[in-house]
Formats: structure tokens, C-alpha cells, sequence
């Protein structure tokens, strides 16, 4: 190996001083002094050799650099002599880093990592909202959107979507896929080349014009990634489209995000407003739109100018709308990024805070563990401070041991990051709309890194200033053994343990709140039967179905086949299936409407068709079900469900009369059904009205606005396992139309289980970090007091020869522990009852202030402390007074 | 340690680069050598602490005020040896300047009664 510079240098010196000691000393004796006693006085009179060594060496400059080499050493042979405190510090310090640095990568990942558009700071989801009839927030409708574009200022481009979902034919199978309508703006804004051909023109806006941009993902797969593709046609939804360009592979588009529930698209086609939806005022609130804000106006004066463009919107609606109108159109703008992220954003939050605590918790146990050590190397460090040690550089030193336990804990907690990451993202369910790989980048590198500095910060400084101080006097008299210089010692260590038990009772309230909620939802009557229901979803292409008679002919058929399958009990369509209402309709009721038309409520409706609810397992508490005699000719009837019955008609609701819009005829009320989940099961209920398909009139059928009519869901009760029926009532839809795309075959278990996957993964991942901080909590509190009792093995034995009864030792080592626990509880739900309001979105069915789980929380609390402080207070009980005394 | 030493030898700094460049004036010396060489001629008034001596050494040294070289001496013992540069001779000269003033300075403070006989 070759020699550093600064050893060679050094060496020189040592020489250097070695020879003025022999010159000395020989001058010493040659005036006759005996060889030892010259040299003892010329050591004497040259001082402390080390001391001037040290000074001499700061001369140099580059001192510190050696210093610090000499540190590191001189910890890693510290480390290396203690091998079980150095494989639980840095086994702890890597759980906290390593779920630190996990959580930050997903972090980094979603929120701190800009949208993939140009300059994207200044991109804003633009909304309108009905805030007074319970819609704050709206897309855009098409009239007011045209409205809107003419008139504002303070965006300098507009870009319109709509996510869909086409079918795409011709070659092999029919493929349904995700598309979006994009206005032409959309992509120039985004800053979006297309990496084939073009994006749309803006004479494209208009409809009539067949022509499609792919995604890289669909080019590849079904074009091979040929590059004439250019001008060549596909058939969407049994249409030609004629291909103009594809986008390169980082372009996806929309993004997915809670709010925005949307998929990537495959395909885009132009938005080409038809002339029905430039129309569709007071409804169709359904075009997402983004803008980009101009570089002089800030987002307030563009909120500003939407608010009074809101009003000016709203004086183009037609006469019979004004009744929406008087409860006030409001507009207003997010940042994109804001909406991308959503919701995530409190759960990531929480995230953050726990696995932050969970660090704090491993901090405080590496602490407790250096102040246990810190007495048996109390002689060390004074014999350092009598060999001239300053109390800095004791601190520097100590400190660099432990930046060596942070890194090492550091690297460890990267590859335990690693791992637990992507079992973390496995778990993400599609629900939350996080990415499935996150990298670890340099900025998570830098993080691990810094936090691992910090950590280091954390527990370490207060160990070493506490172990310097009067590091000189006291354990060379004391021999060593702890005793009262021990007491500030076992102070900071309590300090310790009961911030440890306060943050741990944090979490573990967290996590039982979370756990509580959860067990409300798995408790929630869904108000149908899961069991035995197979759902599909069967979408109509517009173009191969134009009439009316067509869509109701063949989902009629669909179901008379569908239902003669062996082992089908019951088969229904609907617009929709229960958990995932979709459509919400303002209606009037008879003689209760006011001056402008309709009441301002809104409540959720579906059509159905079939014996839906006796499929579902709905059951009906009053009058009676649809029935086959229910046509476009005959009275036109309404099923509603408890809530709705109770909220309007308290006093009954059978025979009562609603209408939707002003021309629309009366519907009487028939049946009252059972309430059913209608969103996520963490909903609250809504009312809700069900309308028979069967009364929908063709002409209506055809114009379908929101294009549920042509989206009906299929739904079977069977007798025996869903799924061994889904080939075969695919094959009977085939055999009504061989091209059609049949989509989300789901058994209704499926889809139940779905709804949990969100709280089921939020739960599981706080629960999870609650259990390590426990555990973590319940380590540190045993350490403490295994420490203690022995350091106090003299004292105990003296307590026992005195007459202490064992069960009197014992209580008193565990007394010690239980008070520590306690007083970290005490902190500790002080400060849950501030933490958890953050959560409250997260939570179902219990306040975040949730006496049960508080209360439960402690008890679990103090019984784990209790456990963790048995074992040292029996070795403590164990103590023979003999031994112990005999030991001094 | 650190502070108490540092005080000494900014105290006695410009004093004792003085001390060490006039010795080194004579010829080169060790360090030992050039402690025993300012104890003697002081006659023994003036006691060097290796603590600041060697520091002092050192710092020269960097400043090229000095240069230090390995010989071997008479009783064959491998010594550092000292030895004055001609940048380290102009700085003898200006420090013995100044320290002339100050010595002056400090002599007409000390005795003021010769200035009014004067």
C-alpha cells in the first residue's frame, strides 16, 4: 500500500521531535544525570509531546483532513469491537432510512416531479360548477365553452378533451380501447410534436372530418411501428378514420388522475363539437378543459375574470333554464398539477409524517443505545480528555461514529427501499392513481443521503454532548461503575423512550383509526347481493346502431339470450352498476316546483331494463318492480330508493309524480326499493331514481347524449360460479353481432373487492409503519431498562440483602418502564389529537377524534411496554445479593 | 488546549519568528538547538515552549523564511536542520526595525524622567 503524503510528513515530525528529546536527554546526562532520569526530565521539560504534535500538525493546514481520517478509523475500530450494538444501529437506522427513502421515491415521483408538457407551471384545469344543487365542480359543456373562449383574456391558448372509449375493427378481434376527443389547440399548447405525421388542424374542430392521431403503443401493436402508416385508414367504431400522425412513446395523454378518471388514450380524434352538443345548454358539463395561463396575468386575476365570465355565460342560456341559473354558475381555474394529483396528495402526506416519525423513533433508539454505551467507554473518554482531548473534538469524534452508523444504515435502507418499494407499488391498487414504477434518482439518492446526515444529527449529538461533559472527573475516581454520575445519563434516556412511545402512540392512532374505518366499510350493507353476479359491459358503436329500434332490438335480444343461459336465475341491463352511479339528473316534483321549473336538487338515475333489481338482490319495500307492460305508450313510471322516498315524500312516496326537464311528461312513482351503495363504499348514500329503458322513446334513443343508452351493462344472478358463464354469454352476443367489443367481465365480488382495494392499501401501509414504530418503541424501552437494571445490579443486590422481596424489584423496574410509557402516551395523544385531522378525508365511519381507538391505542401501548420491560425487571428479580455485592 | 496555546503564541509571535530568525542568523540550527541557542543567550531568562516553537517552526517554513533539510549531525543522529532563505533575511531585517521601534517606544514610556533632562 502506498503511503499517504501527509503519513510521510508526519513520521518526519515524529523523528523531528524524537531527536530534540535524545539531544535533551544526552545533553542531560552528559552533565550527569542517570540515562532514565534525563530522559523523564527532558520528556518534562519538552510538555505534552502529543499536544505539540497536534498544534505543529495544524500548521500544516491540511490537519483537519487528517483528523478526520484518523476519526473515521478510529469509529470503524470502535464499530467493529461492538458488533451487536453496531448490527441493531444500523438494522434500525435502515428500517427508518429505508422506509424513508421508499415513500420519498413515490413522493419525488408524483408530486414534486413536473407534468411532462411544456413549461407546465402555467397550465390550469379549468372548471365550471353548480355549487348550490351540489356540483362545485363541472367540466365545461360545450355552449359555454364557446361562450367562454370568445370572451376571456387571460389564457393565452384553451385546449378542449373528452375521454371515450372506441372500438376498434378490421383485422383479428375487436379491440375496444381508450381514446379522447381533443380540440386541435390541445397539443400545440401541451407542447406536443406529433413523431409521424401532424397534429389536428383547426378546421379539424368542425365534425366531419374522419381522421386519427395513434398512440406510440397502438402503432407498434397493430402497425408494427411501420412508418408509412401516414394516410392509411382503421376502422373506429365501424367507421374509416384516415391516420394523420402518431405521437411519440412519452406523450400520454389525458393523464390519469382521481379527479379526472380518465385513461391514457390509444387513440385521439378530433373534438368536432356536434351541432346538438353546441347546444346542450345546462347540461353536458362533461369536456375537460386546460389552459395556459398568460406569462403577465397571475392564476388570481385569471379566477377574477372567470367569475365575472361565469355571469356572462350564463346570461346566453336559454329562458327555461334561468331556474339553474339563479343558484349561480361559477367558474374557476386549479393548476393542472394540483388536479393530476388530487387526492394522493393527503394520502402521501400522511405517508410522509409516518414514515418521518417512524426515522424519529429509530433516531431515538440509536440514542438510547449510544448513552448505554457511552458508560462503558467512560474511562476511554477520560483518559482521552487527561491526554489532552478537547470536549469538540471528543464530540467530533463520537459524532463521526455515528454519521458512520447513519450511512452504513443509509446504504442498508436504500436496498431495503428498493425492495419494499416495489412491493409497495404491487399493492397500488387502480383506484389510487399512482404509477406502478417510480425510479430511484439522483434527487432520492440525495435524499437517502440527507436524511441519512440528519438521522445522524438526531441521535448522535445529544449522546456525545451529554458523554463529554465532565468527562474528566468523575470515572476515574468512580471505577467506572454507573452511580450517581449515571442519573443525567438515565434522564436523557427517558427523555428518549418517552418521545419514542409518544410518536409510536401517533402512529398506532393512525393506524387504528384507519383499521376502524376499514372494518366499518367491510361491515357496510352494500343493499345488494355480490355473490353469484356476473357484470359485462356491452358498448353499441353510434354508427352501426343509428336507430333507435336497432339499440333496443338488440339489447333486448341480448338479454332474452343471455338469460335463457343454463344456470342464469335472473339477467338485467343497466346504465350502471350499483358502486358506481354515474349520471345525476335535477328533477321537479309535482306541485312543489317553484317559479323557475325544477327543485335545485340533483339525485343519481339509471335506466334499466330486465328484472335488475331482482338480479341485484335489491329488495323492494314498497308497490312494485318494472314489469313488461312498463312502454314508451303507457303511463310512464319511476322506481326510487329509500332515501329518495324519505327525503321528498316522508309522507309516502307510491303515486307521487316527478319530471326532469320542462317538456318531459310526468312519471308516477311505483316501487320503493332498499338503498344501495352507489359510489365506493365509503360513500354516503344518495337518492336515487330508476327509470325504465323500455319507456325511453327511439328518437331519444338515437340523440343520446351522454351515450349511456348505448353502454348498457349486463348483469347475471347464476347459480354457479360467475366466471364459468362469461365465455358463453360472450358467444351469444357474438352471435347477435360478431364485431362487437364486450368489456369489463367482472363477478360483482370482483368489483366489491375493488372498492376496498383503496382503503384496503391505505390501511395496510400506515398499519404496517405503526407496527414497525411499536416494535421499534418497544426495542428502545427494553434496551433502556435492561441497561438500567444492570448498571444497577449493586444497588438491587444491596435493596435484596436488605429485605426487598423479589416482587418488590420487580415492581420497581417495571413501575420505571410503565411510567416512561405512560408519559410518552400523555404526549403522545396530545399531539394525535392535532395530527389526525389530517386524515379525516381518509376515514370512514369513525371521527378522527375516535375515543374507542384512542383509548384502545393506549391500552395496546402500555401492554407492549409492559411485555418489553418483563424481561429485564425478572433478571432483575434474579439478582443474587451475594453476587451482586460481591462483584464490587 | 488549543485556545490557551494559540493565546501564547499570537503573544509572543512576532517575538519569537524574531528569536528564531536571528538564531537561524548564525547558521543552521536544529530545533533543539535553536531552543538551547535562545535559553543560553537570554541567559536563561528566555524559556521556549516547544508547544510554540515547533508551530513557529513550521509556519516559517510555509512562509519560505526558512528551509529545513535531513543531515546527519556529529554524534550521528538524523536531525532536521533549519536554515535561513534570502526571502527569511529581509524579514530579519524588518522585524529587527520594528522591533527596534517598539523597544524605543517602549523605553521613552518607561522612563520619561531622560526626556525631560533631555
Amino acid at each position: 500500500m502506498k503511503t499517504p503524503f501527509w503519513r510521510n510528513k508526519r513520521r518526519e515530525f515524529d523523528d523531528e521531535v524524537d531527536t530534540h528529546l535524545r539531544m535533551a536527554a544526552d545533553e542531560r546526562t552528559a552533565r550527569g544525570e542517570s540515562a532514565a532520569e534525563a530522559k523523564q526530565s527532558a520528556r518534562r521539560e519538552f510538555g505534552n509531546v502529543g499536544l505539540v504534535k497536534d498544534v505543529t500538525r495544524e500548521i500544516w493546514g491540511w490537519a483537519s483532513l487528517e483528523r478526520l481520517i484518523q476519526d473515521l478509523r478510529y469509529a470503524l475500530r470502535m464499530l467493529r469491537k461492538n458488533p451487536g450494538f453496531t448490527i441493531v444501529a444500523v438494522l434500525t437506522l435502515a428500517l427508518g432510512i429505508g422506509a424513508n427513502t421508499a415513500i420519498f421515491s413515490i413522493v419525488n415521483a408524483v408530486l414534486l416531479r413536473p407534468l411532462p408538457f411544456d413549461n407546465p407551471s402555467r397550465l390550469m384545469m379549468l372548471h365550471e360548477g353548480l355549487p348550490k344543487i351540489g356540483y362545485p365542480k363541472l367540466d365545461f359543456s360545450p355552449p359555454d365553452l364557446t361562450v367562454f373562449t370568445r370572451e376571456q383574456k387571460s389564457f393565452s391558448a384553451l385546449g378542449a378533451f373528452q375521454d371515450k372509449h372506441v372500438n376498434i375493427s378490421g383485422q383479428g378481434e375487436p379491440e375496444r380501447v381508450a381514446a379522447a376527443r381533443v380540440s386541435a389547440s390541445l397539443f400545440p399548447m401541451l407542447g406536443a410534436q406529433p413523431l409521424l405525421g401532424r397534429a389536428f388542424l383547426s378546421s379539424e374542430d368542425a365534425p366531419g372530418h374522419n381522421v386519427v392521431i395513434l398512440s406510440y403503443g397502438l402503432w407498434q401493436r397493430h402497425f408494427g411501428g411501420a412508418s408509412n402508416v401516414i394516410g392509411q385508414t382503421m376502422e373506429i367504431d365501424r367507421q374509416p378514420y384516415a391516420i394523420v400522425g402518431v405521437m411519440p412513446r412519452s406523450f400520454v395523454f389525458p393523464l390519469s388522475g382521481p379527479d379526472m378518471n380518465a385513461l391514457p388514450a390509444e387513440v385521439w380524434v378530433p373534438i368536432a363539437f356536434t351541432p346538438a352538443e353546441l347546444q346542450g345548454w345546462g347540461g353536458l358539463y362533461v369536456t375537460s378543459v386546460v389552459g395556459r395561463l398568460r406569462p403577465e396575468v397571475t392564476l388570481d386575476q385569471a379566477r377574477g375574470e372567470m367569475e365575472s365570465l361565469a355571469n356572462r355565460v350564463a346570461d346566453n342560456y336559454p329562458m327555461a333554464l334561468s331556474n339553474l341559473l339563479h343558484h349561480g354558475l361559477t367558474m374557476t381555474a386549479v393548476p393542472f398539477q394540483t388536479e393530476v394529483v388530487g387526492s394522493v396528495r393527503t394520502l402521501l402526506l400522511v405517508l410522509m409524517i409516518a414514515v418521518g416519525f417512524v426515522l424519529l423513533i429509530a433516531c431515538a433508539n440509536v440514542a438510547t443505545l449510544l448513552l448505554s454505551r457511552a458508560a462503558t467507554r467512560q474511562k476511554e473518554i477520560a483518559i482521552r480528555t487527561a491526554l489532552g482531548a478537547t470536549r469538540l473534538r471528543l464530540v467530533r469524534q463520537m459524532f463521526t461514529e455515528s454519521i458512520f452508523l447513519a450511512l452504513a444504515g443509509g446504504a442498508l435502507g436504500l436496498l431495503i427501499a428498493a425492495w419494499t418499494r416495489s412491493f409497495i407499488l404491487a399493492l397500488v391498487p387502480a383506484s389510487i392513481p399512482l404509477p406502478h414504477q417510480v425510479p430511484i434518482n439522483a434527487g432520492v439518492l440525495a435524499f437517502t443521503v440527507a436524511v441519512s446526515v440528519l438521522a445522524a444529527l438526531l441521535f448522535g449529538i445529544a449522546p456525545a454532548l451529554q458523554s463529554s461533559a465532565g468527562a474528566l472527573q468523575v470515572p476515574l475516581q468512580e471505577g467506572g461503575r454507573g452511580g450517581t454520575s449515571s442519573r443525567p445519563r438515565h434522564r436523557l434516556q427517558g427523555v428518549f423512550v418517552a418521545s419514542e412511545f409518544a410518536l409510536a402512540l401517533v402512529l398506532l392512532v393512525g393506524a387504528g383509526l384507519l383499521i376502524r374505518s376499514f372494518v366499518k366499510l367491510l361491515q357496510t350493507n352494500p343493499g345488494f347481493r355480490p355473490d353469484h353476479l356476473l357484470t359485462l359491459t356491452i358498448p353499441l358503436p353510434h354508427q352501426a346502431y343509428p336507430h333507435g329500434a336497432q339499440i333496443y332490438d338488440f339489447y333486448k335480444q341480448a338479454l332474452e339470450r343471455a338469460a335463457a343461459l343454463p344456470g342464469v336465475q335472473n339477467a338485467a341491463l343497466s346504465s350502471d352498476l350499483p358502486l358506481n352511479a354515474r349520471e345525476m339528473v335535477s328533477f321537479s316534483i309535482e306541485g312543489r316546483q317553484n317559479a323557475q321549473g325544477n327543485t335545485p336538487e340533483a339525485v343519481c338515475q339509471s335506466w334499466i331494463f330486465g328484472d335488475y333489481f331482482q338480479t341485484m338482490g335489491i329488495s323492494l319495500l314498497q308497490g312494485r318492480w318494472f314489469t313488461a307492460e312498463d312502454q314508451v305508450a303507457s303511463q310512464p313510471v319511476a322506481v326510487v330508493n329509500l332515501s329518495m322516498a324519505r327525503k321528498y315524500w316522508p309522507e309516502g312516496a307510491l303515486g307521487k309524480r316527478i319530471k326532469w326537464g320542462v317538456n318531459d311528461s310526468w312519471e308516477t312513482v311505483v316501487g320503493v326499493v332498499a338503498d344501495v351503495k352507489e359510489g365506493p363504499l365509503n360513500s354516503i348514500l344518495t337518492p336515487h331514481v330508476y327509470r325504465p329503458y323500455s319507456q325511453i322513446a327511439p328518437g331519444f334513443l338515437e340523440e343520446d347524449p351522454f351515450g349511456e343508452w348505448h353502454t348498457m351493462n349486463l348483469s347475471l344472478r347464476t347459480q354457479m360460479d360467475p366466471t364459468s358463464l362469461s365465455s358463453a354469454v360472450v358467444a351469444q352476443i357474438h352471435s347477435l353481432d360478431r364485431d362487437l367489443a364486450v368489456t369489463n367481465i367482472h363477478t360483482m365480488t370482483e368489483l366489491v373487492s375493488s372498492s376496498f382495494s383503496g382503503p384496503e392499501f391505505t390501511t395496510v401501509l400506515i398499519g404496517a409503519l405503526a407496527a414497525l414504530a411499536l416494535f421499534l418503541a418497544a426495542i428502545g424501552i427494553y434496551g433502556v431498562l435492561a441497561y438500567v437494571v444492570a448498571q444497577q445490579t449493586h444497588d438491587i443486590g444491596i435493596r435484596m440483602a436488605l429485605g426487598a422481596k423479589p416482587r418488590d424489584i420487580f415492581g420497581l423496574v417495571i413501575g420505571r418502564g410503565v411510567r416512561l410509557a405512560a408519559i410518552g402516551s400523555v404526549i403522545g395523544l396530545a399531539a394525535a389529537f392535532g395530527l389526525t385531522r389530517l386524515m379525516k378525508s381518509l376515514l370512514y365511519g369513525v371521527g378522527a377524534m375516535d375515543p374507542l381507538t384512542f383509548v384502545g391505542v393506549v391500552v395496546v401501548l402500555i401492554f407492549v411496554a409492559l411485555l418489553a420491560v418483563c424481561i429485564p425487571a425478572r433478571r432483575a428479580t434474579k439478582v443474587d445479593p451475594m453476587v451482586a455485592l460481591r462483584y464490587e | 488546549m488549543k485556545p490557551r496555546y494559540q493565546n501564547r503564541i499570537e503573544l509572543l509571535q512576532g517575538t519569537l519568528d524574531l528569536l528564531i530568525l536571528q538564531t537561524l542568523q548564525w547558521g543552521p540550527q536544529h530545533g533543539y538547538g535553536i531552543s538551547q541557542a535562545i535559553r543560553n543567550r537570554s541567559g536563561e531568562t528566555l524559556q521556549v515552549d516547544t508547544g510554540s516553537l515547533y508551530p513557529a517552526l513550521h509556519r516559517l517554513e510555509g512562509q519560505k523564511w526558512i528551509k529545513a533539510a535531513w543531515k546527519t549531525s556529529d554524534n550521528k543522529q538524523r536531525v532536521r536542520v533549519y536554515q535561513l532563505t534570502a526571502a527569511g533575511k529581509r524579514q530579519l531585517l524588518s522585524e529587527r526595525s520594528r522591533w527596534q521601534q517598539i523597544s524605543d517606544a517602549i523605553a521613552g514610556i518607561l522612563s520619561p524622567a531622560k526626556e525631560n533632562q533631555a
